[in-house]
């Protein structure tokens, strides 16, 4: 049966794990964190969230936002953080 | 040869600060030039700013940044330039200046550039104001690098580089999602790099991009987001082309 509409008038928005994921990206985005290079993206019956954040705070914090938004759902990470050695060779150019 | 070390993307804040320092202390010994390709900031607080103007205080080799997005976010980009000026950094947009380096000339033109995609699949000025002004500030950052080029090309520079934050080509975006190529990079650069010339164009704004890309006129891209390169910084050797003509090298003027 399709359940489309058969939620009551003003009762909770439909939850599917797609906008559950858009929602995640925008707070990502627009709240404190501002963070823009952390991707996330529905993969089977799971949650794949990959990036490369600026420091190890900065990952905690991402971390905890993906908790509080993908509660409840199957959720993989791969955050991590960026590498600030120098580098150990240069590129010649022609 | 000129040495040039670039990256961007770095997105310092209190909670970074001195991270990079040993990694740029190391500038001198194999770089005669550092770029910053934008987003040096998070959020674009002065706060923020302050901390990487000390990353990059008296570094022992100049530095020419441009700013990102992020460091429009809290709408003191006029403040963090000038932070970053105070620091000793040149902070260009649709700017040029030349460095010396030993008997080199290097020219940097840069901009922060902006999005509307790439050739088929771009953004047009039609429609609504806010569409029609979103194209509007990517044609003026694009015709402000173009003409920062071709002002370098006047003054005798045996290097000229493009620095810009968002790309020139969809290559160096290969690895990001392509339904949002149109709000990483523009055409536009890229039309100008190669209307005007240019040994190397550097950009970042894409973490989850490739470092290696070609504008159509064959203008070697890099994306240095430090996502991507992976380090503080990535270095290019970039080779001096010969000079042509008897008086070639004599200051015009």
């Amino acid at each position: 049966m399709n359940t489309h509409d058969a939620g009551p008038a003003g009762g909770a928005p439909p939850a599917g794990p797609e906008y559950r994921v858009a929602h995640l990206q925008d707070r990502l985005a627009s709240g404190e964190l501002g963070e823009l290079g952390v991707h996330a993206e529905v993969r089977g019956g799971a949650v794949l969230v990959t990036g490369t954040v600026p420091s190890a705070r900065c990952r905690d914090e991402v971390l905890a936002v993906v908790r509080e938004e993908l509660g409840g759902l199957d959720v993989h990470t791969d955050v991590v953080v960026s590498e600030s050695s120098s580098p150990d060779h240069a590129e010649e150019l022609s | 040869m000129i040495r040039v070390a670039a990256v961007g993307d770095i997105h310092m804040g209190p909670d970074t600060r001195g991270v990079l320092r040993p990694a740029f202390d190391t500038l001198p010994d194999c770089a005669d030039v550092l770029l910053l390709a934008g987003d040096l900031t998070r959020h674009g607080t002065t706060d923020e700013a302050r901390v990487v103007a000390d990353e990059i205080r008296g570094l022992g080799v100049p530095v020419v940044a441009v700013l990102g997005n992020h460091d429009h976010h809290d709408d003191r980009q006029d403040e963090v330039s000038g932070l970053l000026r105070d620091a000793g950094a040149h902070v260009l947009e649709g700017e040029a200046t030349v460095l010396s380096v030993g008997d080199a000339r290097v020219g940097v033109a840069g901009t922060k550039g902006f999005g509307g995609g790439f050739v088929g699949a771009s953004a047009g000025e039609f429609g609504e104001p806010v569409m029609k002004e979103f194209v509007r500030v990517s044609r003026r950052c694009a015709d402000g690098l173009r003409t920062a080029l071709e002002r370098l090309a006047e003054e005798d520079c045996d290097v000229r580089i493009a620095l810009t934050h968002y790309s020139p080509v969809p290559e160096t975006l290969a690895g990001e999602p392509p339904e949002i190529y149109p709000f990483l990079g523009s055409y536009l650069l890229a039309e100008a790099i190669d209307t005007a010339g240019a040994d190397l164009a550097v950009h970042g704004h894409a973490h989850a991009g490739s470092e290696h890309g070609m504008t159509t006129g064959g203008v070697k891209v890099r994306n240095v987001a430090q996502p991507v390169i992976g380090r503080a910084f990535h270095v290019y050797h970039l080779p001096l082309r010969e000079r042509v003509g008897a008086d070639a090298g004599t200051p015009a003027g």
